[in-house]
């Protein structure tokens, strides 16, 4: 069934990319949207049958080279399971959307096949993706992790006529090569110290990997810090982190479904995923951890900061993105795997949905994309307006706080982002306390954008094109059923999987299949000291009370759990977390002003978009007038561009035109044509020359090689 | 003395052979004699090869070691009766046709062969100028056989005086090694050098590694080669190019392995020399050739360069590498030639390169084998002809000479060029230029596509050429 | 050492002879000779040449394929020489060895003459 729901995308691809002459293009299309379906399907029976036992389900021998021997395998555990249902269901719902998306589109000509190509792509990076999230080996991972990079290129620049796509990809291209270049040594470091790229045999190995020296780039490294900074970069470039970002906002030149597919649900969520599946590494590597959470924070903070003041409204949702894998990276930096899982997992479906649902209004606003030109489509498009008002309630986090009814009361990205936020509080260091600031002031942010951002398109007068906005449409239902789907996921995807992901200790354990401390010593006295086993049990019934006491606030009902600590060896179970690790824990008893502070700065959020927006419509251009050096900052995104441009592009535009004309132009070119052209045909024209036809000259040869001969080995023969 | 005669039997059946046909033919019709003579001449060499092959001939050394027919002298003889039985099939034809075909021509070739065959399992300085000698009148006499035609007689009188120069090299140095050795037997110049060469023993080695350089037409005494390879009829060419390389290059390896066996060091010099000289000059020299012909000549002298840099190493496994790449030499050059000897316009022979432009238009078959063959003597893989000189570069690495395989692959570049031009010619070049236009004969073309075809298809064991090849060189190195 | 050119001695010998007799010829001819000079008598003779002319004149190249021809037996008389002295001492195959060594011959002679080659015309 794994092996059928990971090649039928890729046979979809085929089939409607190559297929499309034979069939036409329009069967292409349903054949591959067909395939994905069934796909879809698959992982969600996958994904609710699971049990949780990591499986490994060969597929080929794929190489064997010296030491290196590796199968080509589908290694099934819920981290897996998780982004199947992840990518299939987003993948699918896209797949249907795009009939309505790419009907017509004014970048093609007249009579041009280009939807196949397109679905051929959808179908294809699907494929990588699931590739990519089956791998059980670093290699295979890394095959998918640079198939979906090929793919985002591809679809990026989907609009072959305009040249500000083709710029996207090649930055979307070139910024990832930064962060695969670290992941790739990442890799190399762990074969290097493992010799194998099996996770398994990584997993096994990593208590010892953390005790390791390793010399790099002068310097000697603690092997695990090494390996799990070095991945991380490569998460980083992925997943668009502060630094390697810039590549995010412009990859919203491709058509929207892909960014709604990729560049939100699927690809960029590869970085959080990289690091949930390694951290039977990362969680022995504290400084490497710290610095993830550092970064996460940062960028969600960042990227906040920018989504305040963008126009275009794809660039907000991408910033909006950004920012959200952030959050997702403070999770797993602070070793809250299942949370960063969580908000990866509700993100997808309200993400893509106001991805979708921006590509409807773009859709029925005939391209326009610029907010300050929409206003008071709510009417225009009630479908639409009623599925970004869900995305919007979602991502802000709309939700009851403190209420607790066996689960939480609020829309999917409420639950998971108060998780995260409250999960960054706990972890108790100075890099959490940062990220909970640093995050909370970035819910503030996100709500006063996604507002913003509803309350220009949808609410107020009409602006801009008037003949345009006469022509506003409501999408054909293709469109919007995705939506519909999605919305559903938006709303219930947080309450329902509550408990499994963020949870108690127990429920989480069972989730990902991670064996529990208590168990393992119970279980571990039990064999050893028959005797002594009553008493450490109680002991450890004792301390567990103690440490109730000193939390503040209440457990809403989970003190049936908290007692028990994650365990067990690395590479048992999807995650793993390390010895002394309760954070997940302690998540559940932060004090009561935490957990209401992300619904008061959502409120707040809304509050001032609210005055801004509809009260005074006024107020943001005078503000902006106002704090102009700000808001310049703010709109040009930091400068990051600008100042990437100073010091990466121009000097490598340099270097390479410099390596161009003098080093390949004058000095290879002209060594080789000098070479070619002047020296041999030099000696040709000797030789041609010595070659005389005349007896004696040929003799005189002999003669001269016979005496060269005989000076040479006189001088050097006796030995 | 029977066993003697026994072990030499092969060659006295081919000289009875030639002079009983000399005799025969001169007393009966002559010249109509010639085209049965060659027939049953191929088919001897055929029985011979045959016989020599499968190890019916005796074997061992005769005459008190003056020969010595051991692994390796056969599997040089079966090369060379091959070979030649097929170059002289080859050119049955194109002699006919001009009016060549005399009925000495057979039988010269017999002489030549037999003097090949001496030459390949000489053990004695006697022998080996014996045979060499035999050999080279033979070929003088055969490249001059267009006697009305001013350029054949050139260049068999320059073959013959330069030849009679390096015979004249040759013999001194085998003095020089005769007085300072005190034997003429390999065995005992073996014995001779024993822990040292002494300085007469040295200045001999080099005197008759200049006179066997001549031979193998190795840079600088490759002077006759462009204009004998020119001059000659165009099936003598293509013999010149092939059997007598190959015994040529045999000797060199039986002289400076059973003779100077023991002081490689020496030697190794003046082979890396040769070969480094060959490699260069047969590349950049062939660059401005017209006349393929004369191209195939430096192509020649390059690739005894390489077979040299085989021999060079001075290891077993140096030979074995330089039997298959004068093997997968022959057999490239047979093809290679099959098509030349085909090259007419207007019912005239011609062998200006210019000829070959857009051959792929006319025959296509014929270009793709000639691509093949081209690819393959330049030495691009996957053709047979890149392993033959990657064999012949490692040998030379293990042997330590790695400067002389760098030396080697960057010659073969050089060399590349004007294999590849000349493909260029056939697929891309001038159609208006004054190209060929005559058909290849069903014998030629055969031979050209096999000769492409074992260039390809060989890649999977070399038809067991390599063990043969290892076994030959271990006999003749211990 | 004293051995040594004892046993050169007889070459002494030769040699003084050698020397004493061309200096009684040539003065015997200078006393006793008639002399009676004309230009044809004085010039140098070279078999079939003019002594006094251009080196790279051309000549009949018959010539040279008979002489040719002829050195051949000139050499096989070269190696009959040796192998008639030591006749009585040697063996069988030196014998035999010396018969094909003429057969040989006697077919390549044969050959040439049946060729035409012997013939001037």
């Amino acid at each position: 069934m794994e092996t059928i729901l990971l090649f039928a995308p890729l046979l979809g691809s085929l089939i409607c990319g190559f297929g499309y002459r034979i069939i036409g293009e329009r069967a292409g299309q349903i054949i591959a949207t067909g395939f994905l379906f069934l796909s879809c399907l698959l992982s969600w029976v996958v994904f609710l049958t699971f049990d949780g036992v990591t499986e490994q389900i060969q597929i080929a021998r794929w190489i064997e080279s010296g030491s290196l021997a590796t199968d080509w395998s589908i290694r099934l555990d819920r981290l897996t399971a998780i982004m199947l249902v992840v990518i299939t269901t987003v993948s699918a719902l896209v797949h249907l959307y795009s009939f309505g998306y790419m009907a017509h589109d004014e970048h093609f000509r007249e009579g041009e096949t280009y939807r196949s190509r397109f679905f051929a792509y959808l179908s294809f990076f699907t494929f990588a993706m699931l590739m990519l999230v089956t791998a059980d080996n670093l290699v295979q991972l890394f095959f998918g992790w640079e198939g979906v990079g090929v793919a985002s290129y591809l679809l990026i620049g989907f609009y072959i006529r305009k040249p500000s796509a083709g710029a996207a990809a090649i930055k979307a291209f070139v910024v990832n090569r930064v962060g695969d270049f670290g992941f790739a040594l990442g890799i190399f470091a762990i074969f290097f110290l493992v010799d194998s790229i099996n996770f398994s045999d990584v997993f096994a190995a990593a208590p010892e990997i953390a005790e390791t020296e390793l010399e790099f780039l002068w310097t000697t490294w603690n092997a695990a810090e090494l390996i799990a900074f070095l991945l991380f970069i490569g998460a980083m470039g992925k997943s668009a982190q502060l630094i390697l970002h810039t590549w995010l906002p412009d990859a919203m030149e491709g058509p929207t479904p892909v960014s709604a597919l990729i560049h939100a649900a699927t690809m960029v969520t590869a970085g959080v995923f990289l690091v949930c599946r390694m951290s039977p590494i990362m969680e022995f590597a504290d400084t490497a951890m710290t610095f993830v959470v550092y970064l996460g924070a940062a960028t969600a903070f960042f990227a906040a900061t920018v989504g305040l003041v963008q126009n275009d409204i794809k660039r907000v949702i991408a910033y909006s993105t950004c920012s959200q894998l952030g959050y997702m990276f403070v999770a797993a930096g602070v070793g809250v795997y299942s949370v960063a899982m969580f908000h990866l997992f509700t993100h997808a479906f309200f993400k893509a949905m106001l991805f979708l649902g921006a590509g409807s209004v773009i859709h029925g606003m005939h391209h326009e994309q610029d907010m300050r030109n929409y206003g008071g489509l709510r009417r225009k498009m009630p479908y639409t307006f009623w599925a970004m008002m869900i995305g919007t309630l979602a991502i802000t986090g709309v939700g009851i706080p403190l209420l607790y009814v066996g689960f939480p009361i609020g829309f999917a990205g409420f639950v998971s982002k108060d998780a995260v936020i409250e999960s960054a509080y706990a972890a108790g260091t100075q890099a959490g306390g940062f990220a909970f600031w640093a995050l909370l002031i970035g819910a503030l942010f996100t709500s006063f954008y996604s507002w913003r951002l509803m309350f220009l398109t949808f609410y107020g007068a009409p602006r801009g094109d008037k003949h345009t906005h006469e022509h506003a449409h409501e999408s054909p239902a293709v469109m919007l059923i995705p939506l519909g789907v999605l919305a559903i996921g938006s709303v219930f995807a947080g309450m329902v999987w509550y408990k499994s992901f963020f949870g108690s200790t127990e429920a989480v354990a069972k989730f990902f299949a991670v064996p529990l401390q208590t168990e393992v010593h119970a279980v571990a006295d039990g064999y050893a000291e028959d005797g002594k086993a009553d008493d450490s049990h109680s002991a450890k019934d004792d301390h567990s009370e103690a440490y109730d006491g000193e939390k503040t606030g209440d457990g809403k009902g989970y003190d049936d759990g908290h007692h028990a600590e994650f365990g067990g060896a690395p590479g048992d179970g999807a995650i793993y977390i390390g010895e002394g690790n309760t954070v997940l824990d302690d998540a559940h008893y932060v004090p009561n002003w935490v957990k209401v502070s992300p619904f008061v700065a959502m409120l707040l959020g809304f509050l001032t978009a609210y005055q801004m927006y509809i009260r005074r419509p006024d107020w943001p251009a005078r503000l902006a007038e106002n704090q102009r050096p700000l808001y310049l900052f703010l709109l040009n995104k930091w400068y990051f561009d600008e100042l990437y441009e100073v010091i990466f592009v121009r000097p490598a535009r340099f270097l390479g035109s410099f390596l161009w004309r003098r080093g390949d132009g004058d000095v290879i070119d002209g060594g080789i044509n000098g070479l070619a052209m002047g020296v041999i045909p030099f000696f040709t024209r000797l030789a041609g020359r010595a070659q005389s036809g005349y007896l004696f000259h040929y003799a005189a040869a002999m003669v001269l090689g016979i005496v060269a001969l005989v000076f040479w080995m006189s001088m050097t023969g006796i030995n | 003395m029977s066993a003697d005669l026994a072990i030499v039997l092969p060659e006295i059946i081919l000289s009875v052979y030639a002079m009983a046909a000399l005799i025969f033919a001169v007393y009966t019709k002559k010249d109509a004699m010639a085209p049965t003579l060659v027939l049953a001449t191929s088919a001897l060499f055929l029985v011979m090869a045959l016989w020599i092959g499968t190890g019916g001939s005796a074997t061992g050394s005769a005459f008190n070691g003056m020969l010595q027919n051991d692994g390796f002298a056969r599997f040089a003889k079966v090369v060379i009766l091959v070979s030649a039985a097929v170059v002289l099939l080859l050119s049955q034809g194109y002699m006919k046709q001009r009016g060549l075909l005399r009925f000495e021509y057979p039988i010269l070739i017999t002489l030549a062969v037999v003097g090949m065959m001496v030459m390949v399992s000489a053990g004695d300085l006697i022998a080996l100028y014996m045979g060499l000698e035999l050999q080279s009148l033979s070929l003088y006499v055969v490249a001059a056989l267009r006697r009305d035609n001013v350029k054949s007689t050139e260049a068999g009188l320059k073959y013959f005086v330069l030849g009679a120069l390096s015979s004249g090299m040759l013999l001194y140095g085998a003095s020089l090694t005769y007085g300072f050795a005190g034997t003429t037997t390999f065995e005992g110049i073996v014995q001779a050098s024993e822990g040292g060469i002494s300085l007469g023993l040295l200045f001999g080695l080099v005197f008759m590694a200049a006179g066997l350089a001549f031979k193998v037409s190795a840079a600088p005494f490759h002077m006759w080669t462009p204009d004998v390879y020119e001059g000659s009829p165009t099936a003598v060419t293509a013999f010149f190019a092939t059997a007598p390389k190959m015994a040529a290059m045999a000797l060199f390896a039986r002289v400076v392995h059973d003779a100077f066996g023991t002081v490689v060091g020496d030697w190794q010099q003046i082979l890396a020399f040769l070969a480094l000289a060959s490699m260069f000059l047969g590349a950049v020299a062939a660059i401005g050739q017209t006349d393929i012909k004369r191209l195939m000549a430096y192509s020649s002298i390059a690739h005894m360069g390489y077979a040299l840099v085989g021999l060079a190493a001075g290891t077993a496994v140096g030979v074995e590498a330089m039997l298959i790449y004068m093997t997968i030499y022959v057999v490239m050059n047979i093809g290679t030639f099959a098509f030349i000897l085909s090259m007419e316009r207007d019912g005239r022979h011609v062998t200006d390169i210019a000829g070959l432009n857009m051959l792929a238009e006319r025959s296509p078959g014929a270009a793709c084998a000639l691509l093949v063959l081209f690819f393959s003597l330049a030495g691009v893989p996957p053709m047979l002809g890149f392993f033959a000189k990657y064999g012949v570069l490692l040998a030379a690495v293990d042997a330590g000479l790695t400067w002389l395989a760098v030396a080697g692959v960057v010659a073969s570049v050089i060399g590349a060029y004007y294999y590849l031009r000349i493909v260029y010619f056939m697929y891309f070049g001038d159609p208006d230029a004054r190209r060929i236009d005559g058909t290849i004969a069903p014998l030629n073309a055969g031979l050209l596509l096999a000769s492409a075809a074992i260039m390809l298809l060989g890649i999977v064991n070399m038809f067991g050429i390599e063990g043969l090849a290892e076994a030959a060189a271990a006999s003749l190195v211990n | 050492m004293d051995e040594l050119l004892r046993e050169y001695l007889p070459i002494l010998v030769f040699l003084g002879i050698a020397i004493g007799l061309g200096l009684v010829l040539i003065l015997a001819a200078v006393i006793v000779a008639v002399r009676n000079p004309d230009p044809e008598k004085v010039s140098a003779y070279e078999c079939g040449f003019n002594a006094f002319d251009d080196a790279r004149m051309k000549f009949d190249v018959r010539f040279y394929l008979v002489s040719i021809l002829f050195i051949i037996f000139d050499l096989e008389v070269a190696f009959l020489f040796p192998w008639a002295v030591a006749f009585a001492d040697i063996s069988m195959t030196a014998f035999w060895s010396m018969m094909i060594f003429l057969a040989v011959l006697t077919i390549g002679f044969a050959y040439e003459w049946k060729k035409g080659a012997l013939e001037w015309e």
